[in-house]
């Protein structure tokens, strides 16, 4: 990089092109008539429309949300439901959530496996089931004309699921595969024991999936989870694309008519966090790694914080976008990497704050050095500048109409506010709320929910090549952990 | 043998009468709801050679430009590969009256975004705006068509190459699996081949690639008269036209632009082989040769794919995966490249299942299905979902300015998009029989990946070649 560019990065950008354009475009321009060093200007701002939806409660208790989009002969269909693997998945159980949702495909009272996988192929579509930490959903997108068929297909696996023993077999044998595969990649290795040292094994968020929870998984597990999880009470139905509110609910009633009142929102009580421990470097050794996988983070704090919008206006100057600080400096700057980033994973419970990226080895140290140094920057040490603060804006603001551009995003768009519970005006105020954050706003939020002294770095990589430069950057003490995330023994 | 100059001259005359027309649902009647297959455009060549293609739709009031030249890493001579994607990445370093970093500012930093990708045929550059940014967006674009020189050094070489490094790192050298691609291809195609190295190419060419490489490259290939341009989203095509002519009318022709001449491989008989790697579970791969988007063999090879795996009726997911739960997963498919294409099965067995046994019963379900051929429940059912798919490709802007220039790129035409969907749904049950007797032969690549020192877990050990890769990932057969 010419060092006049990286000036750019950290003054105000547009002042700076204009003098260097200043300087070296002259001469092109008696040749020709196009000044092609005035940037065009941007035209008048397109009038965006937030999408509108109707609501209603259905006999059973399940919310009913429907809006309209008819440019294309699509529907997308999804039956969200309120709570997780997190809320209703026992301890030594994990992964049996997945392996319910997954068994709603093996078979209703009228229908095989085969035979639903038949009906869903002749109708050029399919209906995906799955639970997720937090929520879990039923849901498809299908041509306007197949809806009906394809929300009855839905509706058998709901309501009238066998749950074939069998196919819990086949099924928990391709998921030990994929775990052992797993265990093979850096990047699933960094997956895996980040949580579980952020929250510890006491915390549903720190809790893995392995083997032994896999084989602990009975079929009577999977039916009373799937009694006591699939209830409208907790359920929001949401109808998006070329339908009409009155035509959805018929159709929706019809199919769901069945499906018996029950069930209410979970809680989302989440067990305390344990007690923050000094900032440690946890190394998970990949004898020969190409690369050093960093996952450097907190927990964070719940979607509803009211710090929400000062978070994602220093989250995109820190590490949401390319021209972010980490990524400008770590893979444009220095080369050490193909791409960082950084994000909170919002939800209902403590979320992580978690930034990384793939390192090449040889500068694993290195790359610390500079992560440490931006997280440090953007708490106050390396000031915040008008430009920055102004592109984060504009790109959160200015990106929400492609939130609505597809019928399976404007369904996603309304539940996740239903979800999170968050007010119906939420977009409408959007551009507000960001508006509104300071540079203030940005160090203050940093500061609080960055924990510079108390964050777990977990690399995974060449423990060879690794440990000794990570040691000599003074940054953390450093503990050696199994792919299990576990203290290695005779370290 | 393809060359360019013919195909460019005839999207010239074709432009000037097709210009405002739009995509008509079709007079045969091919199928219920087969008049949603539409993309309304237009298309008109520029006098120095560049095509442009506008469509709008005004449901989102954004806007993407897609500039797609046709150059990708068949182009490249040997002892460079990878360098057709280490230029995509110096066309993101700024250019003439762009300086660095304001490509990102006036596309994600306005809310929209930006990417390129580069290919075995082609490399593409996409802004994706609100669509008062549209003007920009183009002076973006043009500015790195007709002056990425202007600003190129050393220096900006060195660090795309240190990141481009990065990329193979991430995304092959420290994959499990992350070689398998180059080796098939090496072992699929002959020396010299230019479908025989990969796209990301190897460390030592990455290093050795030069300032008067990117030069001379950029010179021929990044010319107009090889560049499709398309327009998709919310705009006003009149002024849209003035914009392009404005910023794109003046950048000179190049030169004609030589295609490679590019063989069709048949393999004479199979080769064995077994490759040592960082996992704990290993894994078959077959890759026969087939054809690319030019032969229409590759819609029923494409069927094919669909009926052997995927849903789990189809025949190997369900023989392997659900019959005799020997296999955790099973997929196989026909990638078609511009001038050729491949046929891959990938197996990934249960434990206590041996790659000698799986390759054995997917032979005998494949030779099956050889002799009797498809049923027509079959066929019906791995062409329903093609509708949905191309209605839910139209949702994107993106989407459509792809689908556009891969036609006017490849096939000279725009709306070749139709064209694909028609063969497709005209598929027969004796098209899929006649090309899986033709294409999936003896004569084939089998390839087991095992873990370090598990030589013996291959299949057919025995029979099968130890492939080393020194240092550099160019992959080496040795007996």
């Amino acid at each position: 990089m010419k060092r006049n560019h990286l000036c750019l990065k950290t003054t105000g950008l547009l002042l700076a092109v204009l003098a260097v354009l200043a300087l070296v475009s002259f001469p092109l321009l008696s040749q020709q008539a196009l000044d092609r060093t005035k940037i065009p200007p941007a035209g008048k701002a397109p009038v965006f429309h937030v999408p509108t939806w109707t609501k209603a409660t259905l006999t059973n208790g399940a919310e009913l949300m429907v809006s309209e989009k008819h440019d294309l002969p699509l529907v997308s269909f999804s039956i969200t439901i309120l709570g997780g693997a997190s809320q209703f998945e026992p301890p030594d159980r994990r992964g049996l959530a997945g392996i319910t949702a997954s068994m709603m495909s093996e078979g209703t009272k009228s229908r095989d496996g085969e035979a639903l996988s038949n009906a869903m192929q002749m109708l050029g579509t399919s209906v995906g089931i799955s639970i997720g930490s937090e929520s879990g959903v039923l849901s498809f997108v299908s041509t306007t004309g197949k809806f009906g068929a394809t929300l009855d297909i839905l509706a058998d696996m709901l309501l009238n699921s066998t749950f074939p023993a069998e196919a819990l077999e086949r099924l928990r044998a391709q998921r030990l595969v994929a775990l052992t595969q797993a265990k093979a990649q850096p990047s699933s290795i960094a997956g895996r024991v980040f949580p579980k040292v952020l929250y510890g094994t006491s915390h549903p968020m720190g809790q893995m999936v392995t083997e032994e929870s896999y084989k602990a998984i009975t079929r009577d597990d999977i039916v009373a989870l799937y009694r006591t999880y699939f209830q409208p009470g907790r359920a929001l139905i949401m109808v998006t694309g070329d339908v009409n509110p009155a035509g959805a609910r018929a159709a929706v009633e019809k199919a769901l008519a069945a499906w018996p009142a029950g069930g209410s929102k979970p809680a989302f009580s989440y067990p305390a966090l344990p007690a923050p421990r000094p900032a440690t470097i946890y190394i998970v050794d990949k004898p020969g790694a190409a690369q050093s996988t960093f996952a450097i983070g907190n927990p964070g704090p719940p979607r509803n914080t009211p710090d929400y919008f000062a978070l994602q206006v220093m989250n995109t100057m820190l590490g949401g976008l390319f021209q972010s600080r980490l990524n400008a400096n770590i893979r444009e700057e220095k080369g050490y990497s193909y791409g960082v980033s950084s994000s909170f994973a919002f939800g209902r419970g403590p979320g992580a704050f978690r930034t990384g990226g793939d390192i090449q080895s040889a500068k694993t140290d290195a790359a610390l050095i500079e992560f440490m140094k931006e997280l440090r920057g953007i708490a106050g040490s390396r000031p915040v500048t008008d430009e920055e603060l102004t592109t984060a804006k504009d790109a959160l603001i200015q990106r929400l109409p492609n939130t609505f551009g597809s019928v399976a995003g404007l369904n996603g768009a309304i539940a996740t506010l239903w979800m999170q519970g968050l007010p119906d005006n939420y977009y409408q105020q959007f551009e507000k709320a960001i508006a509104a954050i300071t540079r203030e706003d940005v160090v203050r939020v940093a500061k609080q929910y960055i924990d510079l002294g108390h964050l777990a770095i977990v690399i995974v990589g060449d423990r060879a090549t690794i440990e000794g430069p990570l040691k000599a950057t003074g940054i953390a003490p450093i503990v050696v952990l199994d792919i299990e995330g576990n203290p290695q023994t005779g370290q | 043998m393809l060359t360019i100059v013919p195909r460019i001259a005839r999207l010239a005359l074709l432009a000037l009468v097709c210009c405002a027309a739009v995509q008509k649902p079709p007079a045969d009647g091919s199928g219920a709801g087969s008049d949603a297959i539409r993309i309304p455009f237009e298309n008109y060549t520029l006098p120095n050679g560049l095509t442009v293609i506008l469509s709008v739709d005004r449901t989102t009031p954004t806007v993407t430009v897609n500039a797609w030249y046709h150059v990708g890493s068949k182009n490249e001579a040997q002892g460079r590969t990878g360098f057709a994607h280490l230029f995509e990445h110096i066309m993101f370093t700024g250019s003439g009256h762009v300086p660095y970093g304001l490509h990102d500012k006036l596309t994600e930093g306005i809310g929209g975004s930006n990417n390129g990708t580069t290919s075995n045929d082609r490399t593409t550059y996409f802004e994706s705006v609100p669509s008062n940014y549209l003007e920009s967006a183009l002076w973006l674009e043009s500015d790195r068509m007709g002056f990425l020189l202007d600003k190129l050094d050393l220096a900006k070489l060195n660090a795309q190459r240190d990141i481009v490094k990065n990329e193979r790192r991430q995304g092959v050298d420290n994959q499990p699996y992350g070689r398998v691609s180059e080796i098939l291809s090496h072992a699929t195609y002959p020396p010299g081949h230019p479908y025989s190295w990969d796209v990301i190419g190897s460390m030592e060419d990455l290093s050795a690639a030069s300032e008067d490489d990117v030069k001379n490259f950029f010179r021929l290939y990044y010319a107009p008269n090889n560049a499709f341009l398309a327009i998709a989203g919310d705009f006003d095509p009149a002024q849209a036209k003035a914009w392009v002519a404005k910023y794109f009318g003046d950048i000179p022709r190049g030169k004609p632009v030589t295609r490679p001449s590019v063989a069709p491989v048949v393999l004479a008989s199979g080769q064995r082989l077994v490759y040592e790697d960082r996992v704990q579970v290993p894994r078959l791969y077959v890759q026969w040769p087939t054809v690319g988007e030019k032969n229409d063999d590759q819609y029923a090879l494409s069927v094919l794919g669909a009926i052997l795996s995927g849903p789990r009726t189809a025949r190997l997911t369900k023989a392997l995966v659900y019959d005799q739960q020997a296999a955790a997963s099973v997929s196989a498919y026909q990638g078609s490249n511009e001038d050729v294409g491949e046929f891959l099965l990938m197996i990934t067995p249960r434990p206590d299942h041996s790659l000698t046994e799986l390759e054995a019963a997917a032979d005998a379900i494949i030779d099956k299905l050889k002799s009797e051929g498809p049923t027509a429940d079959e066929i019906r059912k791995a062409l329903a979902g093609e509708e949905l798919s191309f209605l839910r490709g139209l949702e994107s802007n993106l989407g459509k300015a792809m689908q556009l220039c891969d036609g006017a790129g490849f096939h000279g035409d725009p709306g070749h998009f139709r064209t694909d969907y028609q063969k497709s749904q005209a598929v027969t049950a004796e098209d899929v029989k006649r090309v899986a007797n033709k294409y999936l032969t003896s004569g084939r690549i089998v390839l087991s990946v095992v873990p370090a020192g598990k030589l013996d877990q291959a299949s057919k050990p025995a029979e099968s070649k130890k492939v080393i890769i020194e240092k550099t990932p160019r992959p080496e057969v040795q007996p």
